[in-house]
């Protein structure tokens, strides 16, 4: 995986290998991408560490990811990762895997190599949980990955108008209250939920002290049907659209743009893996014009 | 201002013939326990023989966190910081030949101090003792635990109702017992400074008086009383001078506070009772004779001001930076104490300090200061709220980081460690054991079979019953120190009474305090590791990845925590593996993380096993050739040269006190495989 998180071009080749072969193995799993965003505190992870032996007891046969992301320092560049602490599953199973991932600093949430990484694991894995922090709107660069986005928000949330203001309401597919066994939990969550229901979505009030809720939210989980094709296929262009911004600025999303955009750039490449090989070299042929 | 004697008592004056009261000698005590309840029950005999006045018992870790000897995180530990308790039978041999009205006896438990104590009251009744005659404390602090020392077991709420029932059970039935021990101890341990010491401290009696009252289960008399019972473990470090004056702002403000806020009456429930363990952090491991005479000065702190005087002490023994003292050790510094009681006249005068302008003034700083941060502390939502956020643990983690950078830095001086380094090597290092106690590790086995034969001839049925109705009591919300006893009676094991507890309270992970912290460790060699980082990253095309964890029930994590924030200034990416774990667990983390190191903190004394196992999993998992170890922890010479030999590749010890140099051999190591 650490291949999957190399940033030189010497590890395309390989990467674009074990992609092709796994994406060939007859025992390819397909995964269900299911993302968990919210602001820092809010019980993300005692969520996933509740969820996911649950999530196992009733798809035994299921192997289950998580691959959680935390912010690096602006100073250093390192990052302190600490979910594991609050993820620990039972020692020995091996449907359970836990990986952490910095930021390097980028913005939205998710990791420079979060989503090479997921086109990974998403051959291997039957559900991919992707925990990323984020307040207001940075979160939303996980609706890009996942199929199913869940916000997490503790009962201190603040009122409604704070979060629509935020534009979190236009995030989630559902929002997770979490820590519903403390006393002043009940406040505000009424109108939380009214908004969710405007939208069409609901409110799912948990809590892992307690237990409450976290089955049912399991349940779902469990009854998600496995994706037709290798889920992150279609969202390709827009990730590899936003690699060419990281490396190659606003000029380079430009000249990606003027030439057809990154669908066609992707479709005349063949693959990811080919196309950030021959992107650089197209760009500066581009730029000699 | 003028100082009136701490607590608003007016310091005694001698008489024009120089007559006075002389006080009465404190309680002598020596943490002590190891190996099994029958060595431990010799080595406290022996104890009392040479003159110590009070037993202070510690246990190992398994009973300490509620595992019974027989559970797979135990067996690498028992025995090893403590006794090891599993049943009341190990009660019986452990005080053998000591009667309980006739002791005054310290348990340093926490998180199964009800269980202890539940054992302690069984005991008095199987002997046929008065349990209003029995004299001690259990310590019993769980903030403490959760902010610096690590054996909580439930969450905050659990725990902290055990320790109010214990209060509210023992305020008229063993009116003689301190059920709760306030610690600013461990708080000192874990960096803090003195005003930090006394307002976390304070702030934490506050935390449980506030639930006493709430609760309502007592009466106003038995609130006094009970507050008469709330006693205090302090620290002392090596500026003594600063010290005796934070143990009197301690006395003022405890007068202060159960005045002003609990309304207590009567003087004497609101004098400020405290034991003392002199500090260990700054027992240094280079020239570690040196440290008697740290042990002696530390010792003034507590004893200089009679108005402030300790009422038991304890001290550390000089070669505690190397290994577990042995028994001539602590013989050599209860020796300490009975000079300082019965040679000097120390004891014979009343209060020294009184009406000095310096020491009032500097009483008042402090109190001041400290005044501050308890209200700071309360308006945030009182101990239990800034526990659970982690805003307490964070500033601990952070004033730590500044002495490890003062002492780094020269700023602060130790002598032998940044100033007069050389040194002609000490004879008290010499011998057959080169000075260093080791446990005999077969004793281990005595404890598992003692278990055993408890478990065969108990009356099973009862157990049931027994397991059945603590259960019921703790969801019910009755007080659990009776249902306890009755389990203790049972022959119910450590293990069982805390698994019958975790199933209605769940069990607690505590904020780690690393989480945004930044250290002080700016500097010419500090940018230096990060640009050696920055061109491994290139080299590599991403950034190292170190997992650091502590593997085993020892929950001092400031020392694997303070490593971890500081490789994150160099700019490692690191995975923080947190307290508590299996060697199975810690393998498997390094393993899914694509960890390019794996750092192992270990301080009580179980490195031996615990890193023979980790290594024997990652040999399993494949990974033993790409993920190279490093352990820190107190581990002697010898075994240094045994961890070498299975595969570990550096070793830090006390004497590595410089973080810089430690980030910068963890680098090292990771260059070396890019």
């Amino acid at each position: 995986m650490s291949l999957f998180e190399d940033a030189r071009p010497e590890s395309l080749a390989e990467r674009r290998r074990i992609i092709g072969e796994l994406a060939s193995h007859p025992r390819r799993r397909r995964a269900r991408l299911v993302g968990l965003t919210g602001p820092p505190g809010a019980g993300k992870s005692s969520l996933i560490a509740e969820l996911a032996p649950r999530v196992l007891a009733l798809q035994p046969d299921w192997a289950v990811g998580v691959l959680a992301v935390d912010p690096s320092s602006p100073i250093s560049g390192g990052a302190l990762l600490g979910d594991r602490v609050r993820v620990r599953f039972p020692p020995g199973d091996d449907r359970l895997f836990f990986r952490s991932q910095s930021s390097e600093l980028e913005l939205g949430g998710l990791g420079r190599h979060t989503f090479a990484v997921c086109r990974l694991l998403q051959h291997v894995f039957d559900l991919l949980l992707v925990e990323t922090v984020g307040v207001g709107q940075s979160e939303i660069e996980v609706t890009r990955l996942v199929d199913r986005t869940l916000l997490v928000l503790s009962p201190h949330w603040g009122d409604s108008v704070q979060l629509m203001k935020a534009g979190v309401m236009e995030i989630p597919d559902a929002a997770v209250l979490a820590k519903q066994d403390l006393a002043e939990s009940g406040r505000g969550a009424a109108a939380l939920e009214a908004e969710l229901a405007r939208r069409g979505r609901v409110l799912h009030r948990v809590s892992v002290r307690t237990g409450l809720g976290l089955e049912a939210l399991a349940r779902e989980i469990a009854a998600m049907e496995p994706p037709a094709e290798a889920p992150l296929t279609r969202r390709e262009p827009a990730f590899f659209a936003r690699w060419v911004a990281g490396e190659f600025g606003r000029s380079g999303a430009a000249a990606l743009e003027a030439r057809g955009g990154a669908a066609a750039y992707l479709a005349a490449a063949g693959d990811v893996e080919a196309a950030m090989t021959a992107f650089p070299t197209d760009y500066r042929l581009w730029l000699a014009d | 201002m003028s100082d009136p004697g701490p607590g608003g008592r007016h310091a005694h004056v001698l008489t024009e013939d120089g007559a006075n009261t002389p006080d009465r000698p404190w309680i002598f005590r020596t943490y002590a326990g190891h190996s099994s309840a029958r060595a431990s029950n010799q080595l406290f005999r022996q104890n009392l023989a040479s003159g110590q006045t009070g037993l202070s018992i510690a246990f190992d870790l398994p009973t300490q966190c509620g595992y019974s000897s027989d559970h797979p995180l135990a067996r690498p530990e028992i025995g090893k910081v403590g006794v090891p308790i599993n049943t009341l039978d190990d009660l019986h041999v452990l005080f053998d030949g000591i009667e309980l009205a006739a002791a005054n006896t310290s348990m340093t438990i926490n998180g199964t101090a009800m269980w202890l104590l539940a054992l302690y009251l069984a005991l008095a009744r199987e002997r046929g003792e008065e349990a209003r005659a029995l004299r001690g404390t259990t310590q019993n602090d769980i903030i403490k635990e959760y902010l610096a020392r690590g054996t909580y077991i439930f969450p905050p709420d659990a725990s902290m109702r055990l320790t109010a029932e214990m209060v509210e059970y023992c305020v008229d039935r063993v009116p003689q017992w301190n059920p709760t021990n306030i610690c600013s101890y461990h708080l000192q341990e874990a960096g803090a400074t003195p005003e930090q010491e006394l307002a976390f401290s304070l702030v934490t009696a506050i935390g449980l008086l506030d639930l006493l009252r709430e609760r309502r289960r007592l009466d106003d008399a038995q609130f006094a009383r009970a507050v008469g019972r709330i006693s205090f473990f302090v620290n002392a470090g090596i500026r003594f001078v600063e010290e005796t004056c934070k143990m009197r702002a301690f006395v003022q403000l405890w007068d202060e506070v159960t005045r002003q806020r609990y309304a207590i009456a009567d003087p004497e429930l609101r004098r400020f009772r405290y034991g003392v363990q002199v500090n260990s952090l700054n027992l240094t491991e280079q020239q570690p004779e040196n440290n008697a005479w740290r042990i002696l000065v530390e010792c003034l702190g507590v004893l200089l001001s009679r108005d402030a005087r300790c009422r038991a002490l304890q001290l550390p023994c000089w070669n505690e930076a190397l290994s577990l003292p042995r028994p001539w050790d602590q013989q050599w510094s209860l020796r300490l104490q009975q000079i300082l009681a019965y040679e000097t006249d120390l004891l014979e005068y009343p209060d020294l300090l009184a009406g000095s302008p310096v020491v009032a003034s500097k009483v008042a700083a402090l109190a001041d200061a400290a005044r501050g941060e308890i209200e700071r502390i309360l308006a945030m939502g009182g101990v239990r709220a800034a526990v659970e956020g982690g805003t307490m643990k964070s500033e601990l983690v952070r004033s730590m980081a500044r002495r490890v950078a003062r002492i780094a830095t020269g700023e602060q001086v130790v002598v032998g460690v940044n100033r007069w380094t050389d040194g002609l090597p000490s004879p008290l290092l010499g011998g057959g054991d080169s000075g260093m106690f080791v446990p005999p590790s077969e004793l281990a086995d005595e404890a598992l079979a003692a278990l055993e034969a408890a478990r065969q001839k108990r009356d099973q049925g009862r157990v049931r019953a027994a397991l059945d109705a603590l259960r019921g009591a703790a969801v019910g919300g009755e007080n659990l120190v009776e249902p306890s006893i009755e389990c203790a009676l049972a022959r119910v094991t450590t293990g069982e009474w805390a698994d019958a507890l975790r199933q209605v309270f769940g069990e607690y992970r505590a904020a780690t305090g690393v989480d945004g912290q930044a250290l002080p460790l700016d500097g010419a060699r500090m940018a230096a590791l990060r640009e050696r980082v920055e061109r491994l990253c290139e080299k590599r095309g991403r950034r190292p990845r170190v997992v650091i964890g502590k593997p085993g029930l020892d929950g001092h994590s400031n020392g694997a925590e303070v490593i971890a924030v500081s490789a994150r200034d160099a700019g490692l990416d690191v995975i923080y593996a947190g307290i508590r774990l299996a060697p199975a667990e810690i393998v498997a983390s390094a393993v899914e993380e694509g960890a390019d190191l794996l750092g192992l903190s270990i301080l009580s004394g179980s490195h031996m096993e615990l890193v023979g196992e980790v290594m024997d999993r990652l040999e399993e998992a494949g990974a033993a050739r790409d993920i190279p170890v490093v352990v820190g922890g107190i581990v002697p010479p010898a075994d240094a040269e045994a961890l070498r030999a299975r595969g570990v590749r550096q070793i830090f010890t006390p004497a590595d006190y410089q973080v810089v140099d430690v980030v910068e051999r963890m680098i090292d190591l990771v260059e070396e495989r890019a």
